[in-house]
């Protein structure tokens, strides 16, 4: 039987996969905090307005949650993603371009997602 | 005198390089009796082209399985009753993801040879932690136990049918062979631990259970990707905390 | 194995519901909302964009998502993301070998978890 994709990196799987696990029960906690706080306690019909974004940034622990949020939503999608694809039986040529799309493109969301928090937090202190 | 029902068979014909195609026949069918009975008679009495495989009519063979009305069945033991009612329709197609010789006879070549690759034995030395309690009648095994049993799995290829994985990546290992490497234990068996722990291995199972509902064999192939993948998870734990422990496993 | 060398046919197989076992319907939500959510994430994530932008552009996005079509899509997110979530829970365990035997009856309790709160968020964006 031909299973040369699992031969010459054997170990790489579990520890994606324990990425994904790992980062699923803090996203069910971290996501339902910023979906509530976010989606349901603003003034706009549940959603905060652009003042109240910026104070409810204000607390020292509230950009950390969010940073946490930010990097294991993306690890844990681009993971998912990953695992998805494999499903379709790519091409090794085409999962080792895929793998810097993903790696590349989630630490530039990481990247972009951390200004992000940092403008709308200094915004405060304007 | 034994009950009558009339029924319609619907069969999927396809002969090598030609477009498959329904061939339905009417017929009078006992309910109590197995799908195959219908399709040998079929063969018997309507068409001698018809292709199907089939040997022990008993499910010990693992030859006749097909899918009826969609789902994967050992016809020998898939009575009438339980997949049609009187006056209706009964489908029955070749298995999914093996490739097709001739209308429901399927080449399960790739099937042995990967139950083969993971050392899968008909006839195992199994210890009782190998071995769910539930599926024990007499409950769980001694301390010290040992006992020899026949391995439930009968190569029948149900379950390497129903598993969407398998349908969309014939790179993953399958059930069958996952559960077999399971059954031939990958404790101390670091190359099987390898080969079940990579990319093609347990991670691309996705919880569908389907292995577990059709299996006939109760083999329950779900239960034992997962097991494999906590034994795989366990090893990997070790070799990040303890890494010489790890290389002596290895060696 | 013999796989179709069909991509979308491949796809389809993944979500194709005929004489599924309820645990596959499992698999299916589970699929689609992963690609549902992952598309949400990045979209998400670009529009909150205008936050930096100052009040008056972050307004405008407000007001676009105050459209019924936009709640309609919220409610999809909010659906997607308790049902990934919980049986997500699910998978875990079973991954660990915890209630493996049982994995049907807990996909029942995510089902039933998942409705209830998706009527409840149903009624708080809808009605709330």
């Amino acid at each position: 039987m031909v299973n040369t994709r699992s031969t010459p990196k054997p170990g790489e799987s579990t520890t994606l996969w324990f990425i994904k696990f790992i980062t699923g029960p803090i996203l069910l906690v971290v996501a339902f905090i910023h979906v509530v706080i976010n989606h349901y306690v603003g003034s706009i019909g549940g959603l905060l307005s652009h003042a109240e974004v910026v104070a409810y940034y204000q607390s020292w622990y509230i950009p950390i949650m969010e940073a946490i949020f930010l990097i294991t939503v993306i690890s844990h999608s681009l993971i998912g993603l990953r695992g998805i694809i494999l499903d379709l039986k790519p091409s090794m040529s085409l999962m080792r371009v895929l793998d810097w799309v993903f790696v590349l493109g989630g630490a530039g969301f990481v990247v972009y997602g951390m200004w992000l928090l940092r403008a709308v937090t200094a915004l405060g202190g304007a | 005198m034994a009950e009558k029902w009339n029924i319609t068979l619907v069969i999927r014909r396809q002969k090598q390089g030609q477009p498959p195609f329904d061939q339905e026949f009417k017929m009078e069918a006992n309910p109590d009796e197995n799908v195959i009975d219908l399709v040998e008679r079929v063969w018997a009495f309507h068409d001698k082209t018809l292709n199907y495989a089939h040997a022990c009519h008993h499910s010990t063979c693992g030859a006749c399985g097909m899918r009826v009305n969609n789902v994967e069945k050992l016809t020998c033991i898939t009575p009438v009753r339980s997949v049609v009612a009187d006056g209706g329709t009964l489908r029955v197609d070749p298995m999914r993801n093996f490739p097709v010789i001739s209308d429901l006879a399927v080449d399960m070549g790739e099937l042995y040879r990967r139950m083969e690759l993971v050392g899968h034995h008909p006839v195992n030395l199994d210890r009782k932690e190998a071995i769910q309690s539930e599926f024990r009648p007499s409950g769980p095994a001694e301390p010290g136990e040992d006992f020899i049993r026949l391995s439930d799995c009968i190569e029948c290829g149900l379950c390497m049918s129903a598993c969407p994985i398998v349908g969309s990546t014939g790179d993953y290992l399958g059930p069958a062979p996952l559960a077999g490497a399971h059954q031939a234990g990958v404790k101390g068996n670091p190359g099987l631990l390898e080969l079940v722990s990579g990319v093609d291995g347990v991670w691309r199972c996705h919880s569908a259970f389907e292995c577990t509902a059709v299996c006939p064999s109760n083999v329950d192939p779900g239960w034992r990707i997962m097991e494999l993948r906590r034994i795989a998870l366990a090893e990997k734990w070790k070799s990040w905390f303890s890494p010489n422990k790890s290389a002596e496993v290895r060696k | 194995m013999n796989t179709s060398p069909n991509l979308f046919a491949r796809i389809g197989r993944w979500f194709d519901p005929r004489g599924r076992s309820l645990s596959d319907y499992g698999f299916i939500l589970n699929r689609l909302t992963a690609l549902g959510l992952t598309l949400y994430l990045f979209l998400h994530l670009i529009v909150l964009g205008t936050l930096a932008q100052g009040p008056d552009a972050y307004g405008v996005f407000l007001e676009v998502i105050e459209n019924p079509i936009m709640k309609f899509g919220e409610w999809l997110v909010v659906a997607a993301v308790f049902i990934h979530g919980l049986n997500g829970i699910r998978i875990g365990m079973n991954s660990l070998g915890i209630a493996v035997p049982r994995q049907r009856e807990t996909l029942i309790v995510v089902f039933i978890l998942s409705a209830a709160a998706i009527l409840f968020f149903g009624w708080k964006i809808f009605l709330g």
